[in-house]
């Protein structure tokens, strides 16, 4: 705020001498020249007469003469001062009003609102650099689960959107460059409420700075960030970032997941899939080979994976200086039939279109459909406003980078657990991954899975930890009904964190610890019930043991009463 | 040699002169006063002011501060002076007229601490 006023009053200085001068002048012309009375006697007029004369004739209110009738000196000594004062009036006016039309002034005063509210939030906060379609998503996203949202943007554009938007929670937000550690510290950085730093730029270079920056100045702080290629995302973990997310890999090993080990594929789906529906297991088509369109970024994280996974490919590359393309590529423009017949497009079983312009995307995939109507098609989709057309495509898989970003990132800060349970399951076997499949299916039932965590601490869990103090609680206790002991509720444990050990799928006979840190699957109601237990001393008890504690002071006082209590237990 | 400084110093000097010119003579004798000095002490006294705006150091703000002071005992001597001495055939009395000389001799302190400032700051650039 200093700032500002000091701003202020640098640029109005040159208006308001100017302002002083012609008063000044002119005030001392009144009291000098002489004037006469209504009598016709001399009046000489006084400073304070001059003043407020000067004064309503410069505001051009204009009372008219006074205290008397001016002489003819007097008026002429008028003439001068009144153009002479509205017009050091309109300067000044002009002058003020530049000031605040003025672009260094005007991101000065949102610098000032963005970091005065900042400073008062009293609720967790994430911080989000970077406002593309990913950003976007992710800020709808906390948005709706009840959550606030700092947005730091440097480029014009999307950002502007969030002055007019429809959130529940308004997210603050500042057009400004996040890789500048003064930046990220009005953002919040240091703020005590503030959970975490998501940086999703488009730029590697960008996010690898806002990550160095960001564990600097607060290496306490939670930190998720993306990154297009691999070097990035190993330079950009080694600065301690918690998580890094690198689109492409991810679409690429997902599809790998999907082809030779379908369980584990549908576990990942559900885990860190979109909220609002559930992912079905899709028939992907035996085995044969494949045809990546584009060898970019998409194409060559595809093509490394879906080699690692022992699948035939063959690569169509419409750059004819590429470098590094595999054996047998085809160069040529992938959109034209000759081309896709030289690749062998009527023995192939699928083709994944990744160059990265979108309507050759789906020309590629339409005349890949003509030729051969059985073509499993995945399409990498770039831009979020083509969704319609990709929509009516009705192809078998769309990669759209925003999104697949936006959910594993929101999955992530609701349970930050899950990067470790997944990093642990990556390694399972087929076999082990599709029971881990059932079971999920088992509890969550033909809703999507509902995620959540308990920490066995005081504030989250208070019946329990204050239990704990004295008995021994076991899985198989937590999972029980609260209303009737001998149901469960349909809840899994998928992961348990107990100081730095994990372990995963924890069995029903493992007792519970203090400090204990559980990821939990199942749906809606059983986090609901679960909660109710975990937080309920009295449910806890029945839970327990079978016995109901009386819930009011009076029963409780009675109930120690031994006769009482034997009375009451006979009837 | 730098325009902007002289014009600086002038007003700032200006303003001191002025103010001791004025505050100079007997306190209870109204010739010893005159009021246009007054009000040339106020008008430069003002310029002065708005010449300090917008330095950001710490010397510069105590600048601000004491033209301020200065300001306000100079206009509410002023406000004084005037609303003594309307009226028919009103003239000031020894009371206000005392009023209006001590004030502006606060004035003149303030301005005097103003010069000082200056004078320490042009002392401590080092050539």
């Amino acid at each position: 705020m200093p700032n500002l006023i000091y701003l202020l009053l640098r640029r109005l200085r040159s208006p308001l001498i100017t302002l002083i001068l012609v008063y000044a002048i002119s005030m001392t012309g009144y009291v000098l020249i002489p004037g006469e009375n209504n009598n016709l006697e001399p009046y000489q007029m006084s400073f304070f007469d001059a003043f407020y004369f000067v004064s309503f004739m410069g505001t051009t209110i204009g009372f008219g003469e006074i205290p008397y009738e001016f002489t003819q000196n007097q008026r002429y000594w008028t003439l001068i001062c009144l153009y002479a004062t509205v017009i050091s009036w309109l300067y000044g006016i002009g002058s003020l009003l530049s000031v605040f039309q003025d672009p260094a002034f005007r991101q000065q005063t949102k610098l000032n609102r963005f970091k005065r509210s900042v400073t008062r939030i009293r609720q967790p906060f994430y911080l989000i650099c970077g406002y593309g379609e990913t950003g976007r998503k992710l800020v709808r996203d906390l948005a709706n689960d009840g959550i606030l949202s700092v947005v730091l943007d440097s480029d014009e554009g999307p950002i502007n959107d969030l002055e007019v938007n429809d959130l529940s929670i308004s997210p603050l937000w500042l057009k400004a460059d996040a890789s500048d550690a003064q930046v990220l510290e009005i953002a919040g950085v240091n703020h005590s409420f503030c959970q975490g730093i998501i940086s999703l730029a488009n730029d590697d270079r960008v996010n690898l700075t806002i990550a160095i920056v960001g564990q600097l100045i607060n290496n306490n702080v939670r930190l998720i960030a993306r990154a297009d290629t691999k070097e990035a995302e190993s330079n950009i973990l080694s600065f301690g970032a918690n998580e890094v997310i690198n689109p492409f890999e991810t679409f690429a090993s997902r599809l790998a997941l999907a082809l030779h080990s379908p369980g584990l594929h549908l576990v990942t789906e559900w885990t860190t899939g979109p909220r609002d529906k559930k992912v079905d297991e899709f028939s992907l088509p035996v085995k044969g080979t494949w045809i990546i369109c584009g060898f970019g970024d998409f194409g060559r994280a595809a093509y490394r994976y879906l080699d690692e996974v022992g699948e035939k490919l063959c690569v169509i590359s419409a750059d004819r200086q590429g470098r590094d393309v595999p054996a047998g590529t085809i160069i040529g423009r992938p959109t034209e039939a000759a081309t896709l017949k030289k690749a062998g497009i009527d023995n192939a079983v699928g083709i994944i279109a990744g160059t990265g312009n979108d309507p050759d995307n789906l020309s590629v995939l339409m005349t890949a459909h003509e030729l051969n109507p059985n073509l499993f098609r995945i399409a990498h989709q770039n831009e979020d406003k083509n969704k319609p057309i990709f929509d009516a495509a009705k192809l078998d898989l769309v990669m759209q980078r925003g999104n697949l970003i936006a959910d594993k990132i929101f999955a992530l800060l609701r349970t930050p657990l899950l990067g470790d349970f997944l990093r642990i399951i990556g390694r399972f076997n087929k076999e082990r991954a599709n029971q881990l499949a059932s079971r999920m299916i088992g509890v969550m039932g033909s809703d999507y899975p509902e995620l959540w965590e308990i920490t066995v601490s005081e504030e989250e869990a208070p019946a329990l930890y204050e239990r704990l103090k004295y008995s021994d609680i076991f899985i198989k206790d937590l999972l029980r009904h609260p209303d009737n002991r001998d149901r469960s509720v349909s809840a899994m444990v998928l992961f348990l964190k107990r100081g730095e050990g994990n372990v995963i799928l924890p069995e029903d006979s493992r007792k519970l610890r203090r400090g204990d840190r559980f990821l939990m699957c199942g749906n809606k109601t059983a986090n609901h019930k679960m909660q109710i237990t975990i937080r309920n001393a009295s449910y806890l008890e029945y839970v327990l043991t079978g016995m109901r504690l009386p819930d009011s002071w009076v029963w409780r006082t009675l109930m120690k009463n031994k006769e009482f209590s034997e009375l009451f237990n006979k009837t | 040699m730098r325009t902007e400084k002289v014009i600086f110093a002038f007003f700032i000097v200006l303003a001191l002169t002025l103010n001791f010119g004025f505050f100079l003579g007997d306190f209870s004798n109204v010739a010893h006063h005159n009021v246009y000095e007054l009000f040339a002490a106020i008008v430069v006294s003002l310029i002065a002011t708005v010449l300090k705006f917008g330095d950001r150091t710490h010397l510069g703000s105590v600048f601000l501060a004491t033209s301020l002071v200065a300001d306000l005992q100079l206009i509410c001597a002023a406000i004084v002076w005037g609303m003594n001495s309307q009226g028919a055939g009103a003239t000031l009395d020894e009371h206000s007229l005392a009023t209006i000389i001590s004030l502006s001799g606060g004035a003149l302190l303030a301005n005097i601490i103003s010069v000082v400032l200056l004078v320490a700051e042009t002392i401590n650039l080092r050539r």
